[in-house]
């Protein structure tokens, strides 16, 4: 099988485009706060929160977008699901070396102010400076967080309404992930989401987070390996 | 590559779409594909093109199954005005993925369609206007060169002239890369022309499958004092008639041989040929429905 070179080279041309304006607003940010009040913490640590939901959108948009573009062009569903797959095993290590480089950028500027990169949260990691754990951390969220855009989103693709179901089983997937790295969950409306206090050292994180990707994947399979496509535009 | 199909029916929940539909498609030709709204156009095409897994019944491309098949899928490429296949960003985006994922994509001719139909790869999809989306997805279709494509009236959004460009391009290029086009469309008078064979379906079954001319010359409009006409045509089927004042118009389904044809001249009636998109009309429809 093809490896998926174009699927996975638009999407990290994309993220490089995104994640350049987002360390920019946040560098932005940063400097204002510490020019019109009182820089006590990273400001990357916060501003990250943003980064989960737009890894969520690219799995969302791997269904949503790309799965219909491929079956149009003669592609099977087996093919885009392997191509799926490996462009998120490829791409969520990506996502957490940009994500890692922000703090290291941070570090820097922070270093060359005077400024206290504190952690606010608890990690996987004590400091933003501690490469590989921050790596791992990033890494397991990337991987839980697209697959879990997608799983939702094959839902509703082939349910519509009914995707709902599978939004309990995709918050899980991800409430799980997030635990074993220590991280804590913010979700609009809910604020601070209840999760299991899971006191998990690297390798028992990174097991569990590869689990959830997997039981993500597996799940996934069945909903789309013979979904048809909607006659209208969703 | 020839299409048959087998006693295909395809169910919505509750509500069958297609039933029974059997019928076979010889390789390298042109085919319209006609039918009422909701007839069913879109759910044949759909599986034909794999895009959904029929409920009953087989299809297959080639002698092979289609769904789920990716030894037959990519020679088949359908164009719908769902967009699939340009949804996807810019037109510069949707060429990217189109070049990479279609086997036989003539990049050149992709090139020469776009400015043909007055579209630049900078344009975002999102932005353009129907008659653009629409153009853009018949320049995929047809630089795809897909030994099978077909369009769902996926060219209804462009306006007159782009249309009859398309009519153009489409013969030119089936003429030099002979394939089989199979085209869904309401505009039958428009794109009658192009037809070598047409297929008919109404409510999910095969109403009529046959050549083109074949199917002209089944249908005769015979003209004449009211009288006279409805002698001639009694016994006869007849699709339809019209009225004005003491002429009648009365249009028959079915061939006239030489002595009927003798008959008629001989009552002072008229025979004329009978347009596509009328017989199309007639033959779909509903029992019981005023012509």
């Amino acid at each position: 099988m093809r490896f998926p070179s174009r699927l996975l080279a638009a999407n990290l041309f994309f993220m490089a485009l995104v994640w350049g304006v987002f360390y920019v607003v946040v560098t932005l940010i940063t400097v204002a706060i510490a020019v019109f009040g009182t820089l006590r913490f990273s400001a990357w640590e916060s501003a990250i929160q943003v980064s989960r939901w737009f890894l969520l959108f690219v799995g969302v948009a791997l269904i949503k977008e790309f799965m219909p573009l491929y079956i149009a062009h003669g592609q099977t569903r087996r093919q885009f699901g392997w191509h799926a797959a490996v462009t998120t095993c490829l791409y969520a290590p990506a996502a957490a070396a940009l994500l890692t480089l922000g703090y290291l950028l941070e570090a820097g500027l922070y270093g060359l102010a005077g400024w206290s990169q504190a952690l606010q949260e608890p990690h996987l990691y004590d400091a933003p400076t501690q490469v590989p754990l921050v790596f791992v951390t990033f890494l397991i969220e990337s991987l839980v967080w697209i697959t879990g855009g997608a799983f939702m989103m094959a839902g509703f693709y082939r349910w519509r309404g009914g995707g709902l179901l599978t939004v309990p089983v995709g918050i899980a997937l991800i409430v799980l992930a997030e635990s074993s790295v220590g991280a804590q969950l913010y979700l609009p409306l809910l604020n601070r989401v209840p999760q299991p206090d899971i006191t998990a050292g690297t390798l028992t994180a990174v097991a569990i987070g590869l689990a959830c990707f997997l039981v993500g994947l597996a799940l996934t399979w069945p909903i789309i390996r013979d979904v048809p496509l909607r006659n209208k535009p969703s | 590559m020839k299409i048959e199909v087998s006693g295909l029916r395809l169910d919505y929940g509750d509500v069958t779409a297609l039933r029974d539909l059997t019928f076979t498609l010889d390789a390298g030709k042109i085919y319209g594909l006609l039918g009422r709204n909701g007839s069913g156009k879109t759910s044949l095409l759909s599986v034909l093109a794999a895009f959904r897994r029929q409920t009953a019944g087989t299809v297959l491309v080639g002698g092979r199954p289609v769904f789920e098949n990716s030894k037959v899928t990519p020679d088949i490429c359908l164009i719908r005005d769902t967009g699939e296949t340009v949804d996807i960003g810019t037109a510069n985006d949707a060429l990217y993925f189109a070049e990479w994922l279609r086997p036989r994509w003539d990049a050149a001719y992709a090139e020469s369609l776009m400015d043909r139909f007055r579209l630049t790869r900078k344009m975002k999809v999102g932005s353009m206007s129907k008659g653009q989306r629409s153009a853009l997805g018949v320049v995929v279709g047809l630089a795809s060169r897909a030994p099978i494509t077909m369009f769902d009236e996926s060219y209804l959004g462009m306006d007159a002239p782009s249309r009859h460009a398309f009519y153009d391009e489409l013969l030119t290029d089936y003429m030099a890369n002979p394939r089989t086009i199979i085209l869904s469309t309401h505009l039958i008078e428009e794109a009658g022309a192009l037809f070598e064979e047409v297929v008919i379906i109404d409510r999910g079954r095969l109403v009529l499958h046959e050549d083109s001319e074949r199917l002209l010359a089944r249908g005769t409009a015979v003209t004449g004092p009211a009288a006279q006409v409805d002698a001639f045509t009694a016994g006869l089927t007849t699709l339809g008639e019209k009225r004005l004042g003491g002429t009648k118009s009365t249009m028959i389904y079915g061939e006239l041989d030489d002595a009927q044809r003798r008959k008629a001249r001989e009552a002072g009636l008229e025979l004329g040929p009978s347009a596509m998109q009328d017989l199309f009309i007639r033959l779909t429809e509903p029992e019981g429905e005023p012509s």
